[in-house]
């Protein structure tokens, strides 16, 4: 729930028509170019908001934009979607807008799952946002070899070095708020391990996390967890982690054949 | 089991509770409800923790003070009380705990350290009296400081005022309040009858905010319409902290034994009494500031005649004599001393 979902919420409280009204043919999803440009944190987020579409079975194109983070209406955030005037980034304004227009993954969930669904959105968003923006930008290797370099990538000269300089500045800075930026990397991997550990127990053998049909959860954690192991970083230190979890391997794999294979063809 | 015995150091309680912040409540529930054998150390000096902040164990040479560290080291000593749960119940506590850091603790922040209200009401007093002289001039405004780079940081953004800043974290609050609430139902504790170290957090961030007296809070009227987890927080407190609910009662009544013993009327006669020893203190100085300006001869009172009056003679010194006059013929007078003085 954020802002913009309240918003708009309250934009289309007052004329049901609209809110009701089928999805359009025309939904563009805006991100940077995937494979020059964008950076690990952002395509987790941009991937886990298409799986969510695509489980709603809603029709949408990507279009690639260089400038896809300042074109953004939350401050720099990828992705965000664009649907007939609105406008709605980030993963978790997009699932509140979707279900305003009538399309739900889970709505005959009871009370008790769906809080258990929001604390585990939650931890991944705690736990994995941050431990990839920590892997991204504060490691001294990544961040010179990898990521700042895709960052700037489509800027000429002393921009190329100032804007990536700037993002990393931002990035400490947050990181240094939520205390995770006096953390070593060791420690880092050992809390992304323990959220993969709680992921892998409470999914089990089970197709999805909540029984036999996806939910906004699911995409999320695909979204960053198939991010995390087909990504090739110098160390390669989250990938090892989550691949000690068969269970979450097979589970991506799962999804990526079902959601994005007949998207491909 | 532990050969030493380990220490924790907390904040001072207040409001009937062990401690106010959420950690420290946090560990000191944990610690009972493993009984773990800790020698509790109520302090407000943060420059005793190696962090600069509460809580903190010791054990030996090694000092833990975060919680989850806290809660790890306990867990590898074998005082763990989440051995009852099923594993996928532990996937779930670490779940609902990054909930918690992640809706709830914003919200906590800006009430505490962010609200003028609440900080000019509460917060800041506490503190100031808490922590020992020189550190409580700049240790509370240390701690704002931090709190509100956290918040805006994490939640804020140059897209966005503070006041929708606000509004979004309130927000995610109360629905992060609903979710534990639906969680809880109407067991015992989060997980049947027995307490885990989930309750032990919830039990941390949810306490203060129902125990403290905030006046018209919308988050703290939120959490008194759940009434499972205010139930839950209330019966953790009476298990488990019976001393500091007895401590509370009685001084509330000393308090109530004092205004009636003084009738309330010790504050309206010290009033007049301090405005009345201010203004003469402020008398006293200026005169003697004044008095000390002319005897000094900081301030020269001269006044001469257009005509007679030259430069010369206008930077001696004046005799006293002469400032006090105030006759038309100043001049004459002074002139005629001085020619007394030079023959």
């Amino acid at each position: 729930m954020s802002l913009t979902e309240y918003a708009i919420q309250a934009t289309l409280g007052g004329k049901k028509e609209t809110a009701n009204e089928p999805w359009p043919d025309d939904v563009i999803l805006y991100q940077q170019y995937q494979v020059e440009q964008i950076t690990l944190p952002d395509y987790a987020q941009c991937l886990a908001v298409e799986t969510f579409l695509h489980m709603c079975g809603l029709k949408f194109r990507v279009e690639q934009r260089t400038n896809a983070e300042e074109m953004s209406p939350s401050g720099r955030k990828v992705p965000f979607i664009q649907v007939g005037p609105y406008l709605v980034s980030e993963f978790e304004p997009v699932v509140g807008f979707v279900n305003t227009k009538g399309f739900y993954l889970t709505k005959d969930m009871p009370d008790t799952e769906r809080s258990e669904m929001r604390a585990y959105m939650s931890m991944i968003e705690n736990i994995m946002g941050n431990a990839e923006l920590y892997l991204a930008w504060l490691n001294t290797d990544i961040a010179n070899e990898v990521t700042k370099p895709r960052y700037g990538c489509s800027y000429p000269w002393p921009l190329n070095w100032i804007l990536p300089w700037r993002k990393q500045r931002d990035i400490r800075a947050k990181l240094k708020a939520n205390e995770w930026a006096v953390k070593s990397l060791e420690e880092v991997c050992e809390e992304v391990k323990i959220c993969c550990q709680a992921l892998s127990e409470r999914l089990e053998k089970k197709q999805f996390f909540f029984g036999d049909h996806p939910t906004e959860l699911d995409a999320l954690v695909f979204g960053h967890l198939y991010t995390i192991v087909t990504t090739i970083l110098p160390g390669g230190h989250f990938t090892a982690v989550v691949q000690e979890f068969p269970n979450l391997a097979q589970f991506c794999k799962r999804i990526e054949d079902k959601y994005f294979k007949l998207g491909f063809d | 089991m532990a050969t030493e015995k380990m220490k924790l150091e907390v904040w001072k309680g207040d409001w009937g509770l062990p401690s106010v912040d959420p950690h420290c409540l946090a560990v000191l529930a944990y610690c009972k409800f493993s009984q773990v054998p800790v020698d509790v150390i109520k302090s407000g000096n943060p420059w005793r923790s190696p962090s600069g902040n509460f809580p903190v164990l010791r054990h030996g040479n090694s000092a833990y003070s975060r919680v989850t560290d806290i809660f790890t080291f306990l867990r590898k000593e074998h005082w763990g009380n989440d051995s009852h749960l099923t594993t996928k119940e532990s996937a779930d506590v670490i779940a609902f705990c990054a909930m918690l850091e992640e809706k709830l603790l914003p919200a906590l922040l800006h009430l505490w350290w962010m609200d003028d209200k609440t900080y000019v009401d509460i917060t800041r007093p506490w503190y100031a009296k808490a922590i020992p002289f020189p550190l409580s001039l700049f240790v509370p405004q240390q701690r704002q400081k931090r709190a509100e780079v956290r918040v805006l940081l994490t939640k804020g953004g140059d897209h966005i005022t503070d006041a929708e800043t606000e509004s979004k974290i309130y927000k995610e609050a109360k629905e992060c309040l609903n979710l534990l609430s639906y969680k809880l139902g109407d067991k015992e504790f989060m997980f049947g009858r027995k307490p885990s170290s989930l309750d032990a957090m919830v039990f941390g961030y949810l306490t203060p905010l129902l125990k403290a007296p905030l006046s018209s809070n919308t988050l703290q009227s939120h959490l008194q319409q759940c009434t499972n987890l205010c139930q839950l927080c209330n019966s953790i407190l009476t298990t488990y902290f019976p001393v500091e609910l007895k401590e509370l009662a009685e001084k509330r009544k000393q308090e109530e034994d004092e205004r009636k013993a003084q009738g309330g009327r010790t504050d309206m006669a010290e009033f007049p009494n301090r405005r009345r020893n201010m203004i003469l203190a402020g008398l006293f100085a200026i005169t003697a500031m004044v008095g000390y300006a002319f005897a000094s001869g900081l301030i020269q009172v001269q006044i001469s005649d257009s005509e007679t009056g030259s430069s010369a003679k206008r930077f001696l010194p004046a005799p006293p004599q002469a400032v006090h006059r105030t006759g038309y013929d100043q001049s004459t007078v002074l002139d005629g001393q001085q020619q007394e003085g030079e023959d």
